[in-house]
């Protein structure tokens, strides 16, 4: 009787059977074939790189690109003795040089070892035209970065270099190799996931004299998806230009997408250097610049706000009843907590005066701002801050850095395990004092304001879905906003305002100054606002670190910027 | 003595271990004499380690093994478990399980674990009663295991839990209706499954069907290895006297490649030699199951049976192509202490099968 153990006996003998015959296939019928193959090895395998996707700016031109780079490599299993002194010769470098880029670590054992990149033209027409004296080396074309525009948004795009052993043994094969690029800062960092495509590669059979005779199998690389940015090349441009030379930071958001027009941050530098292995001297120059030239002061850097500040303490003051609009407090030149305490002053020593919240803004008088802390908990000051985006996470596409710190009672322990003293109140109500913020969170601020409370997070790539119009509201009463809006626009309207040098003929400018001690040096220099105070269309801020007065030194770049955007956005004015 | 400890081992079994484990030893040798690592001294540990094993369980027989296979089960799982939150990474699976200086591989003893409270639990329920309800649990029992090993992510060594709970279902008596049941379930979790597996997973199963999707990578193994197998020719190139995997064209040669070293240098002959050996101690198991008239015995040695032959199917069949490439080992063949020891725990029960034997 044929039982289930039969039957199970019956496979497992079948299959081995099958088994034998597979073995007897692979190694006595096509066994010669494997054989020649296996004599040395007479597979090479060539690894191919998938170019970078493209990052261009609102209007299509191209930020980042790749140009053609002619690279010498060299499979060191086909190389025979006479070709290293050839090979040196022809490049210009020492033998020795050229053996240990042969013996640098490889991906595989018959993969290419790469000797030169990136060499001049000419030189790989010489190298091709004497490729039959020079067994095993070839010059391969392959695509490497280009930035066209150098320094105009280098802190924007960031830069790319070669990944490191560590790094390449972490990751998928598929995608990086011993020599790949890989992003190393700014919009190459953050998605050189997309922005790299997927490597390809080549099994390739060789005669005898490392010659090609046919593709075994061969994938082709996909290259990486390009990014449109938010920016305009034109406008960052002649930002860029405006900033030259000074410490500073100016971003530009459009108010209608929550996009950044121009992301700019001075001094520089052009991520071109870190593409070409030959400028390392220059790379190390840029790293060691005591100017920080790689620091994007608008995200990656945060300072005292200074009175810029004030909008947030007025916020409070408004929205918990403690002050309304028309609360008089009379400025004297300077004010004191207690009988005994130190006199704080303002920065009119003579005195504003009596003066309601709308002059008190517009003129930046420190003493109302210190009768206003007076009726406020730092708690409560800290709580609005972070309502409008202050010390919140940045959440910009490029940022790597915590954002700036607003301090209070619960920080002030943990930090110095100390209480809050009242006359700490008085400092963060104008700015100062343990707060530090970055030009980006200011932004952020002035952008919700604009929109009357609505939830603003600016980004820099275009994104296909719209905003949605019920985007959330910050807890602050609109009216309060409405107040604020209304200071801001005399601060550059009325005669006695702080920003009156930005005011433009063409249209009306609501914005707030600041001027942040940084003491031993010069202060620095703050302008934010949004523009035209009806209907408004973009937001900004403008730092610069030391620059002194923000009525002054920024003030005159927000009306050279402004002119700017008229010039190229508004119809030119009737 | 020693005589008395032989005593009732069935010895063409015995001898196929012993046999295999030689060939084991001197290709381990072969395979890696140029690294560092001994691997065939610490083998041979491995080696007489499995073979107190194998001729210490026939003396304290099946049955109780049997009896604490629910308490083992739990162990076993239990270091699957411990696996996910305290094993070492290798090659992004998380498989081995530091115990002082000795890595344990929990996967290879949740393979007895799970034989031994499958047939256990089987072998209490009659297969004319109440079949649905037993099958499931049954299922269940052997589920868990897969699942967690699935995770680690092993898809190999979980994989191997199919062929073995189909057998001793089989043998117990299940319904030809829940074996195709069973199957159209598989077939339906298959895509289920794939959303779990690993990029590098997917990979290989991708590569095996289309070698070009990945010339660089698993689809170089691939070719590097039927290169190694298919060079020996039919006479072999000789001990010692390979060339691919000496030069290291293929990975893991002393381990889960180790067929390649054996095909290389001993040609047709050899692994016809290697395939005759597992044929002979397969035929060894079937005799033992022919001699026994416990239903326990008689699902546990062919879940044994089971056991290594999906093994060596798809050791011996992934370096020729026909399988795709997984990172299970040769049994009694490959490096590996956990392998070496689970497999003689798993022939040792077969041998206390055999010396508990009906006589006619």
């Amino acid at each position: 009787m044929f039982t289930r153990f039969h039957f199970f006996q019956v496979f497992v003998f079948s299959l081995m059977i099958i088994l034998g015959l597979g073995l007897f296939q692979t190694q006595v019928v096509r066994g010669s074939y494997y054989y020649e193959l296996s004599k040395r090895n007479r597979v090479r395998l060539i690894p191919l790189e998938a170019p970078r996707g493209r990052v261009f700016d609102q209007k299509d031109r191209l930020l980042a690109a790749n140009r053609p780079s002619y690279n010498v490599i060299a499979i060191p299993e086909d190389i025979t003795p006479e070709v290293y002194p050839r090979l040196a010769r022809l490049l210009e470098v020492p033998e020795k040089e050229i053996r240990r880029r042969m013996s640098a670590g490889r991906e595989f054992p018959f993969a290419p070892a790469v000797i030169m990149e990136d060499i001049p033209q000419e030189l790989a027409f010489r190298i091709e035209e004497r490729r039959p004296e020079l067994s095993g080396v070839s010059v391969r074309v392959e695509g490497i970065r280009c930035y066209p525009y150098g320094e105009t948004a280098s802190h924007v795009i960031g830069y790319i270099g070669t990944i490191n052993a560590r790094e390449c043994d972490a990751v998928d094969r598929d995608r990086f190799g011993m020599n790949s690029k890989i992003g190393r800062a700014g919009i190459e960092k953050a998605f050189d996931d997309s922005l790299r495509g997927w490597r390809g590669g080549q099994q390739i059979e060789v005669d005898a004299r490392g010659q090609m005779v046919r593709v075994l199998s061969d994938r082709k690389p996909e290259a990486g998806s390009d990014i449109t940015l938010t920016l305009d090349l034109e406008f960052q441009k002649k930002i860029m230009d405006m900033i030259k030379g000074l410490h500073a930071s100016i971003v530009v958001l459009d108010l209608e997408t929550d996009g950044l027009l121009a992301m700019a941050s001075a001094p520089a530098y052009d991520p071109n250097i870190f593409v070409s292995p030959a400028s390392s001297e220059q790379r190390l120059h840029i790293l060691k610049d005591e100017n920080s030239p790689m620091l994007d002061r608008g995200i990656n850097a945060a300072y005292p706000p200074g009175s810029i500040f004030k909008l947030v303490t007025a916020l409070a003051g408004l929205d918990l009843g403690k002050i309304t609009p028309q609360t008089r407090f009379r400025c004297t030149g300077s004010f004191q907590l207690g009988p005994k305490s130190k006199p704080a002053h303002c920065w009119l020593h003579e005195g504003h005066g009596n003066l309601n919240l709308y002059e008190a803004l517009e003129r930046s008088c420190n003493v109302y701002f210190f009768n206003v802390a007076k009726r406020l908990t730092p708690d409560e000051i800290a709580h609005y801050a972070h309502e409008l985006g202050l010390g919140e996470p940045l959440r910009l596409e490029i940022s790597r850095m915590a954002p700036g710190l607003i301090p209070d009672s619960a920080w002030k322990k943990a930090r110095f395990n100390q209480p809050w003293y009242q006359g700490e109140t008085l400092n963060m109500a104008i700015g100062q004092g343990y707060m530090l913020v970055t030009p980006f969170e200011i932004l952020r601020l002035t952008s919700i304001i604009a929109k009357n409370g609505k939830v603003v997070e600016p980004h820099l790539v275009v994104q296909e879905r719209p905003i949605l119009p019920e985007s959330p509201h910050v807890a602050i009463r609109e009216e309060n906003l409405e107040v604020i809006k209304r200071a801001m626009l005399q601060v550059v309207e009325s005669d006695y305002g702080t920003g009156q040098l930005a005011r433009v003929d063409f249209d009306k400018l609501a914005g707030k100054t600041g001027t942040a001690q940084a003491p031993p040096l010069k202060a620095h220099s703050w302008m934010t606002g949004f523009f035209p105070y009806k209907d408004p269309k973009i937001a900004f801020v403008v730092f610069v670190e030391h620059g002194g007065s923000g009525g002054i030194t920024s003030a005159r770049l927000v009306k050279q910027m402004l002119e700017t955007w008229r010039d190229l956005y508004a119809a030119p004015a009737a | 003595m020693l005589r008395r400890l032989l005593n009732g081992i069935y010895f063409p079994l015995f001898f196929s271990v012993v046999t295999l484990a030689v060939i084991g030893i001197l290709f381990i040798y072969s395979a890696s004499y140029r690294d560092p690592g001994n691997y065939e001294s610490k083998q041979v540990f491995w080696i007489l380690a499995g073979l107190v094993v194998l001729i210490g369980v026939p003396l304290i027989g099946y049955r109780p093994f049997l009896s604490v296979s629910y308490p083992f089960y739990v162990l076993t799982l239990i270091l699957l478990v411990l696996v996910d939150f305290f094993g070492s990474k290798v090659l992004g699976a998380q498989r081995w399980l530091m115990l002082g200086p000795i890595a344990i591989q929990p996967s290879e003893f949740a393979k007895v674990g799970a034989l031994l409270a499958g047939v256990n639990f089987l072998g209490a329920h009659h297969p004319w009663e109440g079949q649905t309800k037993t099958v499931s649990i049954a299922l269940l029992l052997l589920a868990v295991p897969l699942f967690l090993i699935f995770k680690q992510p092993d898809l190999g060594t979980a994989l191997l839990f199919i062929p073995m709970s189909v057998v001793i279902l089989f043998l117990w008596g299940v319904r030809k209706r829940f074996l195709i049941a069973s199957f159209s379930a598989l077939a339906l979790a298959a895509p289920l499954a794939w959303g779990f597996l690993k990029a590098y997973q997917k990979k290989r199963l991708m590569v095996f069907l289309n070698p070009n999707l990945d010339p660089l990578g698993s689809g170089y193994t691939a070719l590097q290895s039927k290169i190694a197998v298919g060079s020996g020719g039919f006479w072999g190139k000789g001990y010692l006297g390979g060339t691919q995997t000496q030069l290291h064209f293929v990975p893991e040669h002393h381990t889960d490649f180790i067929f390649c070293v054996i095909g290389e240098e001993l040609g047709f002959l050899g692994s016809l030699l290697v395939l005759c050996l597992y044929g002979f101690l397969f035929h060894s198991i079937f005799l033992v199951m022919q001699h026994t008239t416990d239903v326990k015995a008689k699902m546990l040695c062919g879940g044994v049976l089971a056991l290594l032959f999906s093994h060596v199917i798809i050791n011996i069949g992934m370096t020729i192509g026909l399988m795709p490439i997984a990172g299970v080992p040769l049994p009694l063949i490959s490096y590996g202490g956990s392998s070496f020891i689970m497999t003689c725990m798993c022939l040792g029960l077969v041998l206390s099968v055999y010396k508990e034997r009906s006589i006619f």
